[in-house]
């Protein structure tokens, strides 16, 4: 898409609305596109008038899979559209078509444009506002012919509907044309925000280590959604700093990044409500040029469409005149003490919502911020501390005081529901097995709310909730006046309907509760003993037999999921190896805020010190399969977890509940780890077996193929997960593609597969073996099959990155050629065959296994 | 006379003159003390009073120098002084409200020190005077108040708490003192709270407010109703509970239980010994008042049982002498400046030498210590209110919780007494347990040490009290805990072993069945219930065992029940309780004996092993029967009032002569709070 093309819509454009959709099936490409770009051109001004034209167009949704969120597309409008209005006063004059803004805008409403079905060339339509130089219409027209195929080809798929976030961060990666990406920067306010976001680390590591237009194309969208959003504010913020580190500190202090991130930083980026209604009470002073073709925030700057040279001048200049004039505008009102009290206000669309002064806006990520980094700051104290157990304890002092300071408008990164944090149960946090760093797991307990922006926060409920008092409980309302000093006791009373749940807490009380508790039949001695407390007079004595005390001893104790032994050396194994359901009822029941519905427990895990962003990396990959997977119904079972990124040292990682590593499983239970899956599950005919069975197959041979692709290593047990169903878990990508630990040259079998691990299967020769390996080769097959897609976001992280897994010149061509492009199906079999044959034979694997034993003391 | 005199000060030995010279507020007080009205001859005589240095000593002695029908007739004067003293803490001049208050401590402290007979009705007349005492106590009150939560002078707030720490132990019987039904009136609660939760006060003042806050809560506890009482108890302020905790916690005395253990390494008797008994001696002189400010907290007020698991890092103080913390005049109830220091920073610091610990370790390492050594009536006292405290804290489910949480574990090292029939216990690196381990422990330990003549019958019935409590809780939540229940086992045996061999002299004191029911109860629970509760079935095999192995003990106390509940006399009933509570226990003796006795004949051995014992006992289970007792897990609620008021009547008595022999007249008349104080125009 280029210029040429827009001019030349806008200059047809207006009248042929209506057919413009069947674009891609008949009409010549040319026309088709000049008929795409001209409808959006002619569509986009009536936006700012409103809502009503978008409820009608949302009509024709049906015939796209690509849908726009009208908000984002009514946002992005508008945005071009302020700019518009703000540039206005420099430019020379209105643009060819900017005098008719408003009575344009005016008959498309009642008119034609109602039965626009087509969403998709609006954005163009957007871009071509922006990117159309002024009175360029010619140059626009030879650059078309220059090359008319391709152009026309390009924009064939970018607005078909195979056309995904992936085919646009590639395309934006790989073309060269400014116009294409600036197309596409605008083609991001299309998709989805879930599936930009997983691209997020690819889109800003492309800002800030790729040239100008990239950057220009990208930052828009960036910036519009960090005024959306605190949390994605924070996460681009991050991540720009994390990406930023590799490069030299001279250059990183002037790079775009930077810049951004200090933007991002200084709060300017206020809530989009803010922004958005701006130009609705603004647009009746300042005419709008109906297509706005001289303006733009987005790079392909007036007069000097062509220059790129010119275009940051352009640019920056627009930006600040954007933030000074609004900020001056803003200040002017900003006289009213009522706005800033009450800050709930703000997307009721209250009229005040303008007045908010820069200034006095609630710092809206200094909370998370600061929460942020005292975890961090907790991380590193711990490291200093010689033992695991001062470490635990410390951690649990330090958490207890950071209590003090919940709930707040903090939140976990890594959740996927919008919630406040209200409360860490201290006691609950354990030290992970690391030799140097101190990498922690703490619970957190949440309240869901709708939008942690504007939900109130919770209010803090002491500790102890509330407690009657055995002495004072029958003394008279006596010397408690309302005129209390300093609040002392202002909130201990109300807590109305709850109160009689909360009261139960003594050891008396208790009794009551447990025959609910534990319902199970063998508990009748203690059901008798109630019962004979509560009958007065049955003076029958019962009697019981020895024996059956000791037999329930022993089933409760065997009924009990084996617990693991509590070793002050491995605090978290005890602490992972319970069930999550049941540890989620055990802090619930223990909590203050428990009894609110909305309450939910998160587990985070604090690194501090580590460098997360191959494992962001390796994470992206994962999910990238197991979608791969799924959508070509291969049963390969994975389990990538979320990864936050905070800086180049530090991070969060959303821990896998219901996990032990196979080291701590081994340790603990000093049995083969097939002897393990019968204790665990039961025999081998029994369901659960062969469930557990299965479900080891499935993850085993997703894991098997993720080591071989990305050549996981550092594969030793204490890396390996093995959950309550059966499924194996990989952790720690820490290295993986170019790098290998302390370049050893260990393990050089494809991936880690032990005799244990076969045995589980039920060894070489059983069904359960041959499963495996049909999965690992129907799982290459369909990841071949999308090889770019996996290779794209390595490939794109790459880009400026001094990260050990980009080690050397050849990471991308080796990952390519693992997937074997050349191969018939057949060959692929065969070398699946051999993968498993050689890493079976493998000694290096055992040698690795026994060189970690005899360091670190991982079995 | 001349006593006087001398303490009027400027005495002039070598001058000839016969009349010594007089401080000038010496000869002030004189007017006072004379019958006229000294403002009708000198219209500014208040006024130039208050700008006097105070000589405490002298206006002291010489109301207690004056009897009652002297005093009477200078009531007014009296009365005047009061009242101006009143007005005169609300004067902007700092020194004059200094003065005056330390006037009023003189005041108080002379009016009793001579009365300690006279009704208090009549005390207040002599201060206040009946018809505007009402008025004038609350204009103290408020202005004490109002100086407390100022923004004045530290040393002003000072002189405050120390007034009031006057006032409050002006009288042995804390109830009697009459003047403090005003202080009921007029609450100066808030404002002691106010000094606890402010971070720059609290260091400062923390221990004074609690003290005295302990002390206002014991008046007439048990007659009326004491607002301070009601208060207390529904504070729910955590910063406000923590520095109350902070400042047990890091008070001088509980302080010195962490220096004790190093002493008691150091020195193995000889010349060392006196010094760790002096150490002792002091721990125990100012320990009960903490002690009591502790219990109240935890009896009272629910929420305070969070805070006791707070954690805090560990003060160790270091190497350096810790000899001048009690002595030094200017703080004797103060804390030491280390402690200041920590609770004035809202962040730990950073020092991995530094072991986090909280309220409820602390406590159970003092009370180890406390409870060594019971000889004397204030330790007897203190390791009382300790197992008093413990009783409280093992009834409330959430410190239950708390010590039961798998999750929190903590090396906790208890003190032991070095015992000759058993090795120093060297055990230097106990490992990390829930706390619910140490209580335990220290139970244990106790039970194992005072098996001695001067039988402490009442710590004992708390401790196995406290013990039950434990397992009850474990019973109804399904807590398996991993600890050695055989030590307690085989202490508890010990324990009945000791009340059989003497018996006679026991028996005349004290009602040793009641105990002993406790004791086999306790067995019992472990036996019927144990299913829900024992870590291992291997520990229920073991609980036969060792009943097994000691059924010797069993058998002669069921023979000393039987007979004395078949004799008639004031233990029969007791007794007959026993009898019937010991059934499982013969059961279980009388079933497994003879199919050991017929295992060794078997196959021949005549000594078994304690594998082959277990292994007879597993196989024989099933023809076993056992009846289930009612009530095993019952238990009376601790309940202060009747059965321990006087012990706390005598408590606080003790505790105020303390108190007010500490808030000596040299502290209060500081010469620094004047120096402070003279540069104000």
């Amino acid at each position: 898409m280029t210029s040429t093309n827009l001019g030349l819509s806008h200059v047809e454009g207006q009248n042929n609305d209506e057919t413009s959709f069947c674009f891609l099936l008949s009409l010549s490409l040319s026309v088709s596109l000049s008929l795409c770009l001209s409808l959006s051109v002619s569509v986009w001004p009536q936006w700012e008038c409103g809502d009503p034209p978008l409820d009608v167009i949302s009509e024709g949704v049906g015939e796209l899979t690509l849908v726009i969120d009208p908000e984002v597309a009514k946002m992005a409008c508008q945005e071009v559209l302020q700019k518009v209005k703000f540039l206005k006063g420099e430019s020379e004059g209105s643009g060819p078509g900017s005098d008719g803004g408003n009575s344009t805008d005016q008959t498309l409403v009642n008119g034609t444009v109602h039965t626009e079905p087509i969403k998709p060339p609006k954005i163009p339509g957007e871009e071509d506002s922006e990117a159309l130089p002024p009175g360029s219409v010619k140059s626009a027209r030879r650059r078309q012919r220059h090359n008319p195929s391709k152009q026309s080809w390009l924009l064939r798929l970018f607005e078909s509907k195979l056309f995904d976030v992936s085919m646009a961060i590639s395309y934006l990666h790989n073309s060269k044309e400014p116009g294409v990406q600036a197309y596409i920067g605008n083609r991001l306010f299309s998709f989805r925000h879930e599936e930009v976001d997983f691209y997020l680390p690819q889109l800003l590591n492309m800002y800030i280590h790729m040239d100008e237009d990239v950057g220009d194309a990208i930052k828009p969208y960036v910036v519009h959604r960090c005024r959306q959003s605190i949390s994605f504010s924070l996460q681009c913020a991050w991540l720009l700093g994390a990406y930023s580190s590799d490069m030299h500190i001279s250059t990183q202090r002037h790079s775009r990044g930077t810049k951004l991130r200090k933007l991002i930083f200084s709060d300017e980026l206020k809530p989009a409500a803010v922004r958005a209604r701006q130009p609705l009470t603004l647009a009746p002073f300042c005419p709008l040029p109906t297509a706005a073709p001289s303006l733009h925030g987005h790079g392909l700057g007036g007069e000097h469409g062509l220059s790129p040279t010119k275009r940051t001048h352009q640019r920056s200049k627009s930006d600040a005149t954007v933030s000074i004039s609004l900020s001056s505008n803003l200040k002017r009102t900003a006289s009213n003490p009522k706005v800033e009290s009450n800050q709930d206000e703000v997307c009721t669309g209250s009229i005040y919502i303008f007045c908010f002064p820069l200034s006095h806006f609630p710092a809206r990520l200094a909370p998370q911020r600061e929460f942020i980094k005292s975890l961090m700051g907790i991380g590193k104290r711990l490291a200093t501390l010689p033992t695991k157990e001062q470490k635990t304890s410390r951690l649990i002092s330090e958490l207890s005081l950071l209590n003090h300071k919940l709930p707040a408008r903090v939140w976990l990164p890594t959740a996927a529901f919008d919630h406040h944090v209200v409360r860490v149960p201290h006691t609950q946090a354990v030290v992970l097995n690391s030799k140097d760093k101190a990498p922690y797991l703490i619970y957190v307990e949440v309240l869901e709310c709708e939008d942690f922006e504007t939900s109130n926060v919770p209010v803090r409920i002491s500790e102890t909730r509330i407690r009657s008092t055995r002495s004072v409980e029958n003394l008279p309302d006596c010397g408690i006046t309302a005129d209390q000093r300093a609040g002392g006791f202002s909130t201990v009373h109300n807590y109305d309907e709850d109160n009689e749940a909360w009261s139960v807490d003594d050891i008396g009380d208790l009794q009551v509760e447990l025959p609910e508790f534990h319902t199970n039949s063998c508990d009748n001695i203690s059901q008798f003993s109630v019962d004979s407390i509560t009958s007065l007079d049955s003076k029958e004595p019962i009697f019981i037999a020895a024996g059956d005390i000791r037999r329930r001893l022993s089933e409760q104790l065997a009924h009990t999921p084996t617990t693991f032994k509590r070793d002050p050396e491995d605090p978290s194994a005890v602490a992972l190896k319970e069930p999550w359901q049941e540890k989620v009822q055990r802090i619930r029941e223990g909590s203050p805020y428990g009894h609110i519905p909305t309450w939910r427990l998160l587990s985070v895990i604090v690194k501090c010190g580590d460098d997360l962003r191959q494992e962001l990396l390796a994470s992206q990959v994962l999910q990238q399969l197991q979608i791969i997977w799924e959508q070509e119904r291969v049963p390969i079972w994975i389990k990538p977890y979320k990864i936050l990124v905070i800086s180049s040292d530090s991070g969060m990682i959303e821990p896998i509940v219901n996990a032990v590593s196979i080291h701590q499983v081994k340790k603990q239970s000093q049995m083969s780890l097939l002897d393990y899956f019968l204790q665990e599950h039961g025999t081998h005919t029994t369901e659960a077996f062969l469930t557990a069975q299965r479900n080891f197959v499935q993850s085993c041979a997703g894991y098997c193929l993720i080591c071989y692709l990305l050549q996981v290593k550092d594969r030793h047990n204490g890396n390996i997960l093995l959950d309550a169903e059966g499924h194996i878990i990989h952790i720690d990508f820490g290295f993986i593609l170019s790098s290998s630990p302390r370049n050893l040259g260990f393990e050089t079998s494809a991936f880690k597969l032990t005799n244990e691990f076969v045995d589980v299967m039920g060894g070489l020769d059983g069904d359960m073996f041959n499963y495996y390996k049909m999965l690992m080769l129907q799982g290459l097959i369909a990841a071949r099959k999308h090889m770019d897609k996996v290779i794209q976001i390595v490939e794109i992280m790459q880009q400026g990155s001094q990260l050990p897994c980009f080690h050397g010149s050849s990471t991308i061509r080796t990952l390519k050629e693992r997937f074997h492009m050349s191969l018939t199906e057949e060959q692929l079999q065969v070398l699946v065959e051999q993968m498993v044959d050689g890493s079976m034979r493998s000694i290096t694997t055992k040698l690795y296994d026994g060189f970690q034993y005899l360091t670190n003391g991982i079995m | 006379m001349s006593q006087l005199e001398k303490k009027a000060g400027l005495l002039r030995r070598t001058s000839s003159s016969k009349k010594p010279l007089k401080e000038k507020v010496v000869l002030m007080y004189d007017e006072i003390f004379a019958k006229e009205d000294p403002a009708k001859n000198n219209s500014r005589f208040w006024d130039e009073l208050f700008l006097m240095k105070v000589n405490l000593e002298y206006l002291e002695a010489k109301l207690e120098s004056l009897d009652g029908d002297e005093v009477m007739k200078i009531k007014d004067n009296i009365n005047s002084l009061f009242h101006h003293c009143v007005q005169a803490l609300a004067e902007e001049h700092q020194i004059k409200v200094v003065n005056a208050l330390q006037t009023l401590c003189a005041l108080f402290r002379g009016v009793h020190q001579k009365n300690k007979s006279a009704s208090g009705f009549d005390i207040i007349n002599m201060l206040v005077g009946f018809d505007k005492a009402e008025l004038r106590m609350k204009d103290l009150m408020e202005s004490l108040d109002s100086l407390l939560c100022g923004e004045g002078s530290e040393s002003l707030k000072a002189l405050c708490l120390k007034l009031l720490l006057c006032l409050v132990t002006v009288t042995d019987n804390i109830s009697q003192n009459t003047i403090l039904e005003y202080v009921m009136i007029n609450s100066i609660f808030e404002a002691i709270l106010q000094i606890l939760s402010d971070v720059s006060t609290r260091g400062q003042h923390g221990y004074d407010a609690v003290v005295l806050l302990a002390l206002l809560v014991n008046y007439r506890k048990y007659e009326s109703v004491n607002p301070y009482i009601v208060k207390l108890s529904i504070v729910d302020d955590e910063p406000t509970l923590d520095t109350f905790m902070l400042i047990v916690m890091f008070s001088p005395c509980v302080c010195v239980s962490r220096q004790y253990k190093d002493k008691e390494e150091e020195n193995h008797g000889g010349f060392f010994s006196t010094l760790t008994s002096m150490v002792r001696t002091h721990l125990i002189l100012t320990n009960e008042a903490i002690l009591l400010a502790l219990y109240e907290a935890v009896h009272l007020n629910r929420n305070f049982i969070t805070v006791l698991a707070q954690s805090h890092p560990e003060i160790d103080i270091p190497t350096t002498p810790i000899t001048p913390v009690p002595t030094t005049p200017t703080t004797p109830l103060g804390t030491t400046p280390l402690s200041m220091d920590m609770m004035n920073s809202s962040e730990l610091p950073l020092d991995p030498n530094l072991q986090t610990s909280n309220l409820l370790i602390t406590f159970l390492k003092y009370s180890s210590i406390v409870m060594q050594d019971t000889k004397d009536e204030h330790r007897l006292n203190s390791a009382r209110l300790c197992l008093i405290i413990l009783t409280c804290i093992t009834e409330d489910q959430y410190a239950d919780a708390f010590l039961h949480d798998d999750n929190m574990n903590f090396r906790v090292n208890l003190h032991r007494m070095p015992m000759r029939h058993r090795k120093k216990a060297a055990e230097k690196n106990v490992p990390s347990r829930p706390l619910v381990c140490a209580v335990l422990d220290l139970m244990v330990e106790f039970i194992v040490t005072h098996m001695m003549k001067d039988f402490p019958m009442d710590l004992y019935m708390r401790c196995v009290q406290v013990i039950h409590k434990l397992i009850c809780y474990q019973k109804k939540c399904r807590i398996r805990l991993h600890y050695t229940w055989r030590e307690l086992w085989s202490a508890l045996i010990n324990l009945l072993k000791f009340l059989l061999s003497n018996e006679t002299v026991l028996l005349a004191k004290h009602n040793i069945f009641h105990l002993a029911l406790l004791v086999v109860n306790l067995f019992n629970m472990f036996i019927t219930y144990g299913d829900t509760f024992l870590p291992t079935s291997n520990s229920y095999d073991e609980l036969y065992y060792e009943i097994v192995r000691m059924h010797q003990i069993f058998d002669n106390l069921y023979c000393m029940v039987l007979r004395v509940s078949t004799n008639a006399g004031q233990w029969k009933e007791p007794a007959s309780k026993v009898t019937h509570s010991l059934v499982n226990v013969r059961a279980i003796i009388n079933h497994f004996n003879p199919k050991i006795e017929s295992y060794a004949a078997v196959n021949h051995i005549s000594q078994l092993s304690e594998d082959q014992v277990l292994e007879v006992v597993r196989s024989n289970y099933d023809t076993l029967t056992l009846k289930l007792q009612d009530g095993l897990d019952q238990f009376e609620r601790y309940s202060e009032q009747p059965k321990e008021a006087a012990f706390f009547k005598e408590l606080v008595r003790s505790i105020s002569l303390n108190v007010r022999k500490n808030v000596s007249l040299n502290t209060l008349s500081q010469d620094l709070l004047l120096k402070e104080f003279s540069t104000i125009s």
